[in-house]
């Protein structure tokens, strides 16, 4: 009566993850670029589309930034099969926990419930199958603020204040949100919705330019990076004709 | 004492004039499928009668609150491991109940020995295509029934076919119109119970007929009206125009009194 999903699964016999077997030598999918950071009216969460393996590019039109539920956006570097898996039991684990218990999971119970994936995926993660380093972000709605969470693969989880980063681009997209934070036109927090997705196609872009890893803008085949935005009202997705009306006047100088 | 069948017959008949009597005071459901999706309403004491199973399924009961409880966490479990294993498209409403809690509440009724659920359940399932809704609704006994456009809870089937035959009248497109026709027919509901209630303890007989039971839509809504002292109306939808998964949503006090009638919403606190 405790309203866990997870622990329902385990009782029925489910084990998360593949640990015992080492990964190390074998070109599992992976590397990315994910970002988050607040903006004037909530966070804006971010992630390139292209998933790799080794020197190959398995895929080009990835979502990893995945909505978890109507107010919580879970974004994911690192082995895909895994994180899908991990956004899959905490959608259902946040439904479920809503639906028995009826009230909301805190968004404190959010974040645990992803830590505690994580611990129980460590073997895996370190035997090189499934690494997953997360970003996760929300609307508190108890204190009425969005906020940032990332976490390294053993489960620590650390708020980013203004801003988050993961996956093989980050280091190129990080130093750019510091830069532009400190000494910018305008801090990050005061930027409107529009300016916030500009930016996010640009620190994209940068990273696909630096990490062979992390797919750029594709406007021949009408790709772009996936944009969400999380503020009291719930989760909205940017829609294609409206990145693409931006990157075109506001990004795509120079590329 | 049970071994012979006829004692064993006559326990089961004992059983299910108890269970009647268990349901004679009960607040009926109702629930209608509407153009903005499925309507379900009651009326409750504190404690609600309506919940959320899955992304496109709903509940509404009748019975001791316990065993609500007891058949709504079994819905929720097998609905939300069968979504995570499957997929969500895989969780219905037919398989939950049919090979899901229809033979445990059977087993219940059954089983002489131990108590049985008090429970009557209506399972509302909102289609992916709009004329694919659907109820399912579960006796205490464990006879589970299947319907398209509405369906009925109510304390014996004579009162469900009455408020059924009420809804057979009815036209409801809109969700306002919804809202009104679920009120009135709750309300030929809850007047023919009590008055079979009342029947009873009086022995003398009431001498109201069924068409004066179900009597024009004002004194259906002064009834309600006056039940709604210490008692709140409970409506939930299933609603096509929500965005994400989970379609359900409670309507709050403000919504609903916007879509009441008048005079029953000047009543709402």
């Amino acid at each position: 009566m405790q309203g866990d999903f997870y622990q329902l699964l385990k009782e029925q016999g489910y084990v998360l993850g593949t640990p015992g077997h080492s990964g190390v030598g074998q070109s599992l999918t992976t590397a990315t670029t994910i970002l988050a950071f607040k903006y004037r009216d909530g966070v804006l969460v971010a992630g390139d589309r292209r998933a790799t393996a080794g020197n190959m590019v398995m895929y080009d039109r990835t979502d990893k930034v995945l909505e978890i539920d109507r107010h919580s956006v879970m974004a994911i570097a690192g082995v895909p099969a895994t994180a899908y898996e991990m956004a899959r039991i905490l959608e259902h684990s946040f439904k479920y926990y809503r639906r028995t218990q009826l009230q909301e999971l805190s968004f404190e119970g959010k974040l645990r419930a992803l830590a505690k994936l994580l611990k129980e995926n460590v073997a895996a993660a370190l035997a090189g199958t499934g690494a997953v380093v997360p970003i996760f972000a929300g609307y508190d709605a108890e204190q009425e603020v969005a906020k940032i969470y990332f976490y390294d693969i053993l489960g620590a989880e650390f708020e980013g204040v203004e801003y988050a980063v993961s996956g093989s681009g980050s280091p190129t997209v990080r130093g750019i949100l510091h830069y532009v934070n400190t000494w910018g036109e305008q801090p990050l927090g005061t930027m409107s919705q529009e300016q916030a997705t500009v930016q996010a196609l640009r620190l994209l872009t940068c990273a696909a330019e630096f990490d062979s890893a992390t797919g750029g803008v594709n406007r021949e085949a009408g790709l772009y990076p996936i944009v969400k935005l999380i503020t009291a009202a719930g989760v909205t997705v940017m829609e294609d004709p409206s990145l693409r009306s931006l990157f075109e006047s506001k990004v795509s100088k120079g590329v | 004492m049970y071994e012979e069948p006829y004692r064993w017959v006559e326990a089961v008949g004992n059983r299910r004039q108890y269970l009647d009597e268990q349901f004679a005071q009960g607040s009926p459901v109702v629930g209608v499928v509407c153009d903005q999706g499925i309507l379900l309403m009651t009326m409750s004491k504190g404690t609600p009668k309506l919940y959320e199973i899955y992304d496109r399924l709903a509940f509404g009961g009748m019975g001791h609150p316990a065993d609500l409880e007891k058949l709504r966490f079994m819905l929720l479990e097998m609905a939300h491991v069968e979504g995570f294993n499957r997929s969500a498209a895989d969780v219905t409403g037919s398989r939950l109940v049919k090979y899901g809690i229809a033979p445990v509440v059977k087993q219940a009724f059954e089983e002489v020995f131990k108590a049985p659920s008090i429970v009557k359940i209506m399972l509302a399932e909102l289609g992916q295509k709009a004329g694919k809704d659907g109820f399912l609704t579960i006796n205490y006994d464990g006879v589970f029934e299947e319907k398209s456009q509405y369906a009925v809870l109510a304390a014996t089937s004579s009162v469900e076919q009455r408020m059924m035959e009420y809804l057979r009248r009815q036209d409801c497109v809109s969700l306002k119109e919804a809202v009104d026709v679920v009120i009135r027919t709750w309300a030929v509901g809850d007047r023919a119970q009590r008055q079979a209630h009342e029947t009873r303890e009086n022995h003398e007989g009431a001498k109201e007929s069924s068409d004066q039971l179900v009597a024009d839509s004002q004194a259906l809504l002064t009834h309600v009206r006056q039940r709604m002292e210490g008692k709140a109306i409970e409506c939930a939808l299933l609603d096509r125009q929500v965005s994400g998964t989970s379609k359900y949503r409670t309507l709050g006090s403000v919504e609903l009194k916007a879509l009441l009638p008048s005079d029953l919403s000047s009543a709402l606190t």
